[in-house]
C-alpha cells in the first residue's frame, strides 16, 4: 500500500515540475530576446581604434550604432557612417591562443593532430568613415550562423552594403546544395 | 723586354678592372631620400583578382598601424581624409593586389609545407599630383604559424621597411 503512495506522490512532483518548467520556459525565451541585437563572445580581429587585436567582447546594433563593448572599454560607430557589411566564413583552430601555439612542440606530432581539431566561424567585415572622411576597416569573428543576423541587425539601423543579406543568404547555401 | 710585355698584357685587364669596379660603386651608392612630412595610404584596390574583403581590409588597417608606428611622417591620413588636402609635402600610397593564393591554416600546421598564404601587392607612392616617386612589388606571406590574414601583417612590415629606407 506504501509503494503506490509513494509512486503517486513522485507522479506529483513531476507534473508539477513540468508545469513550471512551461511556465519558466518563455521567460527565459523573453530574455534572451530581451536585446536581439546582441551578440556575446564576438572577437574584434582588428580595425577599432582603441582596441587591441583579437579582443572577446559583445558586439551589439543598437540606437542606431554600433557598440562593441569590452569590459568597462565601448567603442561606438554610428551606423550611418558604415558604407560595406559583408559576412564571410572560416575556422579556426579549437585550442587557439598561447597554448595552441605551445602544442606545436608536443611530442609525436600531438600538437599537428590538435590543429585539426577546428571550429567553423563566422565573419563580419564593416567599412566605415570617420567625422573626417577617413575610410576605416573592421573584421570581426563570430559563432558560427550569427554573421548574417548581425548584419541584418546592423542594416536596420541604418548601416548600407553593396550586397543584400538574402542574396549572400544564398550564396552560402548554395555550395550546401551542391554537395547534396 | 719581358717586363714591358707582362705590363702590356695587364694594362688593358686592369682597366677593365677599374672601370667595372667604378660602375658597381656607382650602383651601389644609396639612392637620395624621398622628403615627405605626411603620407596618405589609399584603399588597397584589387583590379587583377578577387580578393575577400577580410583581406583587403586587413591589409589596409595593418598598413596605416605599422606606417604609424615608424614614426617616420609627422602625420599618416587615411583614404577620404579631408584635411591630407591641406598637408604639405605629402607622399600618397596606392595599392593594387595582382596575385592571391588563400591558403589553409590546417593544412600548414599538419604539413608544415603545404598551405601557405601569398599576398602580391604592387605599391606606388606618387606625390599629391599623381606622379611616381617610387614603385615596388612586395609579397606577404604566412607559411607556418597563424592565420591566412597574418599575410596582410607580413605586407604591412615589409612596405614599412620599405618606407623606412626610402623616405626621410
Amino acid at each position: 500500500m506504501k509503494m503506490p503512495r509513494a509512486f503517486l506522490t513522485l507522479c506529483a512532483a513531476a507534473v508539477i515540475l513540468i508545469g513550471v518548467a512551461s511556465f519558466s520556459a518563455p521567460c527565459l525565451a523573453q530574455d534572451a530576446n530581451a536585446n536581439p541585437m546582441s551578440f556575446a563572445d564576438t572577437k574584434q580581429v582588428l580595425g577599432l581604434e582603441g582596441l587591441k587585436h583579437n579582443v572577446i567582447g559583445t558586439l551589439a546594433a543598437e540606437n542606431g550604432s554600433l557598440v562593441f563593448t569590452r569590459g568597462k572599454k565601448k567603442v561606438v560607430v554610428p551606423a550611418a557612417s558604415i558604407t560595406e557589411v559583408m559576412t564571410g566564413k572560416d575556422t579556426e583552430r579549437t585550442i587557439g591562443g598561447t597554448v595552441g601555439t605551445l602544442t606545436m612542440f608536443a611530442p609525436y606530432g600531438g600538437g599537428r593532430f590538435l590543429s585539426l581539431f577546428r571550429t567553423k566561424i563566422d565573419t563580419l567585415s564593416l567599412e566605415y568613415s570617420d567625422p573626417s572622411g577617413g575610410v576605416h576597416g573592421v573584421i570581426f569573428a563570430l559563432s558560427e550562423g550569427n554573421a548574417l543576423g548581425a548584419k541584418k541587425a546592423l542594416l536596420n539601423q541604418g548601416a548600407k552594403t553593396s550586397v543584400p543579406p538574402e542574396v549572400e543568404a544564398d550564396a552560402q547555401a548554395k555550395p550546401k546544395e551542391k554537395k547534396q | 723586354m719581358k717586363w714591358t710585355g707582362y705590363l702590356s698584357a695587364l694594362l688593358p685587364l686592369a682597366l677593365v678592372f677599374l672601370f667595372t669596379g667604378s660602375a658597381a660603386t656607382a650602383q651601389d651608392k644609396p639612392q637620395a631620400k624621398i622628403q615627405a612630412s605626411s603620407i596618405q595610404i589609399l584603399m588597397v584596390q584589387s583590379d587583377e583578382v578577387k580578393l575577400p574583403i577580410a583581406f583587403q581590409l586587413a591589409l589596409y588597417e595593418n598598413l596605416i598601424e605599422q606606417v604609424q608606428k615608424a614614426n617616420k611622417f609627422s602625420h599618416v591620413y587615411r583614404d577620404g581624409d579631408m584635411a591630407a588636402a591641406g598637408a604639405a609635402d605629402l607622399v600618397v600610397l596606392h595599392s593594387n593586389v595582382y596575385g592571391f593564393k588563400q591558403g589553409s591554416e590546417g593544412k600548414r600546421q599538419v604539413t608544415t609545407v603545404a598551405g601557405a598564404t601569398q599576398i602580391k601587392v604592387h605599391c606606388d607612392f606618387t606625390d599629391k599630383a599623381g606622379k611616381s616617386e617610387l614603385a615596388q612589388d612586395v609579397t606577404g606571406n604566412v607559411r607556418f604559424i597563424g592565420g591566412n590574414l597574418r599575410a596582410t601583417f607580413d605586407f604591412a612590415k615589409k612596405v614599412t621597411q620599405i618606407i623606412v629606407t626610402n623616405f626621410q
